[in-house]
């Protein structure tokens, strides 16, 4: 299986064309898809359709984009003009999205081949994928496991080999957790680095779209594509991009790396060992390890549930089946269309979540709550800018445990608790990876976590890129998706 | 850390939220919530006086005015595609009580 | 009606709506009376993954009336969510400034009874608009044209003590922003809306008691109506019953009945649910920023008004009917470009004109008569090239023949042509004198009116074309 900057160099050298790497990549998911669940829909004629199109192109000679030939999943909370989004919900079962997302629009005009789009937690709220109203994906290094959530398919996708680049979007860890638990490199961006316009919106303070790949150096030429201003998303930074891919070029010397030891108290077993097995790798590589004071990240998880369920609430009151989405057909009365297509057309998770949010926002309450915690939120952010006065970056895991068996946790609290280590960049807006870091007994793979100052992201990527020089657990394959 | 909430602060959010609910699916949201809550209070032991709320994530970041001008506009065959129901040209309802 | 006992306290919201080309939030075209849902974007018709990108011409226009009106124009100020369920809201919230509005404070000025009085503002702030619902027999329509235009809501004190007041203060308010070029202010078009908030009490009574709101009225007049009932009706209450309290509610006015009507109760508050809109930064503004529109205002209606009489002399009824009247206003300042007497020129245009084409339902800029050929007239009058008798036939043709110039008119016809040839203007005067020896005769034992009549007699003859002074001079010389 080619990484996507091979396929792109074997595409423009002419090794092959664009329709046989479409035809090959949709091959290999139809015949092995049916295990995994990854995808909701493909594609098809979109992506063979523009492979026509870019050998077309290749043959005239004219010049070939950054991502040429390469074939692309894309979450389906992202919209893709003409294509159905869907969020994974029965209320979006039919819905075609009128316009595409500035990612897609980027990663098509460097020549990407989108295939389809991958399975998700309702609304991406969720971090096992279970939530999905129409399947629920495996994870390829255990079938019987969850890939993680709630960007399930995309890591699954990439994990299997379906795809070298998919696309997935992180709230509280949903890119970063899954990735962890496929054994996949998956990247959080710093806020406002990449375009949300054209994203679902779940908790618009804290989602970033970001990439899934098997090396880093995919990331880092994806970021090269998506990492750019947005005039049509009023969060966007305006600030240049770094050349995400060159850094990447130059050799790596070592720096400091916080690790938050009075935070991570609870950390026991395999994930402990493995996590300081990681930090052995990192001194190896002329990496200094600091102890750093994060101990108000115990608080993340109230926090974010107090924040992301707030600003969900009102994100999600616009699926009332009034202009677009599924209206229950048994609505006779204006009140019954928002009632009861409301009732009909979300799980239960994300009932759990708007109530919450609706209560944490009301009359009465929203001090006490809402306003507390944003005030929590800035404490978050001082703490983490005093500690990145000792670091240039810091390390973490990614998730307390590696794959757990489907259905294992029904518990709502229980699965959010997963997120302990992953929502604090969100909170805080810092750029985070998931790099492949090792595996268990029962070969499940684990991820180390390590994040950066705001608008850092070129130097979280290349301490990654280094880690995973030395160690290549990224370049191991599921046993079942080897061939 | 039990926070328990009542089948009435649940029946006043499910219409808050314009969701219906029936008594089974209020009593499971009202399990689900009071455990949350609980856990969410352990933020009261944080004290945040002085601490002002965080509104903008990227520090220094402000609203980016844009030109005065028309473009991208949708049209309308596009919009009531994905309608439930239209008549024309408007998006269709149930009759709404008229002031 | 006018009740010293009680005093009424009055407080108005007024929403405008911006004439920029695009919506506030969304790029889609800002255009009245189209088909439904022919100018609709992603954002106004609320699309999962669109996103609010900021209108910065109405960021100005807000500025500038902030300005216009002496506010503070907050330089730090943000938007909000406010969260509510109806079928024309395209998310089910609307982007709104709830407690750091960009406006705040500022006060207008208004003849109330002959006095000048001044209203304060509380506050202003920038809001999108809803989408509307139409109803039918079995169903209702939703159409999104008007979803996300841009409104500014002003907020007054409660310092409105009666009906007329309140119409002073909106009259105001609509002013300045069509002064500002800021808006229509049409309110048949919706442009302009406005809800009054009334309560009663006791003159001297520090506290305020019990309010109702009042909706839906759609001209000044009817909101003067259906205050004016309010009042009494409260006061109704209180007489009958010192103790009692008014129900809090929302009324509309019924013109036949000519009474408030309740709508709905209000039992308790709605819960917004208010909480900063996470998909817009904080609006920041600088002082060079504010500075530069401030300094950049057009004539603001007091100043004009102040003009009109200090500096051009209007009389006081004329100053503030061209004042009222922005396009009636700018008509004139056109034609004043080309006259020396603004006075004349003022009643040509208010008076002479306005009245030819009022019969047509025309105005005389809706005829097509440029002002400067009113100036023209008013010009040869001036000079004495034509007699204000002569001028008002003129100005039947120039009505008749839209676009022709007085000058040319007067060219052609030698009916219009002045006589103010001595010997011409002599002969006339003897003839008459020859023809009404009584009048003479009453002249001379001290009868005034009879020289009046003689003139008439004498401009009856020549046809209006002599000149006046002429006349005069001959006129008074041969009664001697």
């Amino acid at each position: 299986m080619h990484t996507a900057k091979e396929t792109q160099r074997r595409f423009q050298d002419g090794e092959i064309s664009a329709q046989d790497i479409i035809k090959v990549c949709l091959e290999r998911i139809e015949q092995q898809d049916g295990k995994v669940g990854a995808f909701l829909s493909l594609a098809k004629e979109r992506a063979y359709k523009r492979a026509v199109e870019l050998d077309k192109k290749r043959k005239e000679g004219k010049p070939l984009g950054k991502l040429a030939g390469v074939p692309i999943a894309i979450k389906d909370n992202i919209h893709i003009e003409g294509e159905l989004t869907t969020c994974a919900s029965k209320f979006l079962t039919n819905y075609r999205a009128p316009f595409s997302a500035t990612v897609v629009e980027s990663l098509e005009k460097e020549d990407a081949l989108i295939v389809g789009k991958t399975n998700l937690d309702e609304f991406a709220m969720g971090s096992s994928t279970e939530t999905s109203a129409f399947k629920l994906t495996k994870n390829p290094w255990d079938l019987a496991c969850t890939p993680g959530g709630s960007s399930g398919g995309s890591a699954a996708a990439v994990a299997a080999r379906f795809v070298p680049i998919a696309f997935g979007s992180d709230t509280g860890g949903s890119i970063r957790q899954p990735a962890s638990l496929t054994g996949v490199v998956g990247f959080k961006p710093s806020y406002g680095r990449v375009s949300r316009y054209g994203l679902v919106a779940f908790g618009s303070s804290l989602d970033q779209i970001g990439p899934f790949a098997t090396r880093v150096e995919d990331v880092a030429l994806t970021m090269n594509v998506v990492a750019h201003h947005c005039h049509k998303d009023s969060t966007s930074v305006t600030k240049a991009p770094e050349d995400y891919a060159a850094l990447l070029g130059s050799p790596f010397r070592g720096c400091k790396i916080g690790v938050p030891w009075n935070f991570m108290a609870d950390l026991a077993g395999d994930a402990k060992d493995n996590f300081l097995a990681s930090l052995e790798i990192l001194k190896k590589l002329h990496c200094e390890i600091v102890d750093v004071d994060l101990e108000i990240l115990k608080t993340s998880i109230a926090v974010y549930y107090i924040l992301a369920t707030a600003e969900a609430s009102t994100n999600l009151a616009r699926f009332d089946g009034i202009r677009y989405g599924a209206r229950s057909l048994k609505a006779k009365t204006l009140d019954e269309v928002y009632d009861l297509s409301k009732q009909e057309g979300f799980g239960p998770e994300v009932k759990n979540r708007i109530l919450l949010g609706t209560y944490v926002l009301s009359s009465g309450y929203q001090d006490a709550y809402y306003r507390h915690a944003q005030k929590v939120r800035t404490l978050i952010i001082r703490q983490f800018a005093e500690a990145f006065k000792q670091c240039t970056a810091i390390a973490m895991p990614v998730s307390p445990f590696p794959a757990f068996p489907l259905g294992s946790i029904q518990d709502p609290l229980q699965m959010y608790l997963q997120d302990i280590y992953t929502i604090a960049a969100n909170l805080a807006g810092l750029p985070a990876i998931s790099v492949p870091s090792g595996f268990n007994q029962e070969g499940k793979p684990w991820g180390l976590q390590l994040l950066g100052p705001q608008l850092q992201d070129g130097n979280v990527l290349h301490i990654a890129h280094a880690f995973e020089q030395v160690t290549q657990y990224s370049h191991q394959l599921p046993p079942l998706f080897a061939s | 850390m039990e926070h328990d909430l009542s089948e009435e602060d649940i029946e006043k959010l499910s219409h808050l939220c314009r969701i219906a609910c029936t008594p089974e699916e209020k009593e499971k949201l009202r399990a689900n919530l009071s455990k949350i809550l609980g856990y969410v209070d352990q933020l009261k032991e944080i004290d945040t006086t002085g601490v002002p709320p965080c509104n903008s994530v990227l520090e220094g970041m402000t609203n980016p005015l844009r030109e005065d001008e028309s473009c991208d506009t949708m049209s309308r065959e596009v919009f009531l595609a994905n309608a439930p129901a239209h008549v024309g040209g408007m998006i269709r309802v149930p009759p709404v009580i008229k002031f | 009606m006018n009740n010293s006992t009680w005093e009424p306290v009055i407080g108005l919201e007024i929403h405008v709506q911006l004439k920029t080309r695009s919506k506030l939030f969304s790029t889609a075209p800002n255009r009245f009376g189209d088909e439904p849902n022919i100018n609709i974007g992603v954002v106004c018709t609320g699309q999962p993954g669109s996103l609010p990108v900021l209108n910065k011409e109405a960021v100005k226009k807000a500025v500038q009336f902030g300005c216009a009106i002496g506010a503070k124009v907050e330089k730090f100020s943000k938007f909000d969510r406010k969260s509510y369920f109806y079928p024309d809201s395209p998310r089910n919230f609307q982007i709104t400034q709830y407690d750091q509005p960009i406006i705040i404070g500022g006060s207008v000025q208004a003849v109330v009874n002959g006095e000048i009085k001044n209203f304060s503002v509380h506050r202003a702030h920038i809001e999108d608009d809803s989408g509307m619902l139409k109803h039918f027999t079995g169903f209702a329509g939703v159409d999104y044209n008007r979803a996300g235009v841009p409104l500014i809501e002003v907020v007054s004190e409660p310092c409105m003590h009666s009906p007329k007041d309140a119409v002073a203060y909106a009259t105001a308010i609509k002013s300045i922003m069509e002064y500002l070029d800021a808006s229509d202010c049409n309110m048949d078009e919706g442009s302009l809306r406005f809800d009054c908030n009334i309560s009663v009490r006791k003159r001297g009574e520090t506290k305020l008691r019990n309010k109702i709101e009042i909706k839906n009225m759609n001209s000044f007049h009817n909101m003067e109506m259906a205050l004016e009932a309010e009042i009494a009706r409260q006061i109704a209450i209180y007489e009958k019953d010192p103790h009692a309290e008014i129900i809090k509610g929302t009324f509309r006015f019924d013109l036949e009945k000519k009474e408030t009507v309740m709508m709905r109760l209000k039992e308790e508050a709605d819960d917004y649910r208010y909480f900063p809109e996470p998909d817009l930064p904080p609006l920041v503004l600088s002082d060079e920023y504010i500075e530069a529109i401030r300094n950049s205002l057009p004539e603001l209606p007091l100043q004009r008004l102040h003009r009109y009489m200090e500096t051009l002399h209007l009389s006081d009824y004329a100053a503030n009917l061209l004042i009222l009247d922005k396009e009636l206003c700018h008509y004139f300042e056109e034609g004043l470009a080309h006259c020396s007497n603004a006075r004349n020129l003022c009643n040509w245009i208010t008076v002479e004109f306005v009245g030819r084409l009022k019969e047509q339902g025309k105005t005389p800029m809706s005829a097509g008569i440029a002002a400067r050929h009113i100036a023209e007239l008013v010009e040869l009058i001036e000079k004495g090239t034509i007699t204000g008798k002569i001028a008002k036939l003129v100005a039947d043709d120039m009505v008749a023949t839209i676009g022709t110039s007085p000058t040319e008119i007067v060219q052609k016809n030698p009916d219009y042509q002045p006589v103010s040839d001595q010997g011409t203007i002599e002969a006339l005067v003897d003839a008459v004198l020859e023809s009404n020896p009584q009048s003479i005769a009453d002249f001379k034992s001290g009868k005034t009116k009879a020289y009046a009549f003689l003139i008439g007699q004498i401009m009856k003859l020549c046809k209006g074309k002599a000149d006046p002074a002429v006349v005069n001079k001959i006129l008074t010389q041969k009664l001697q």
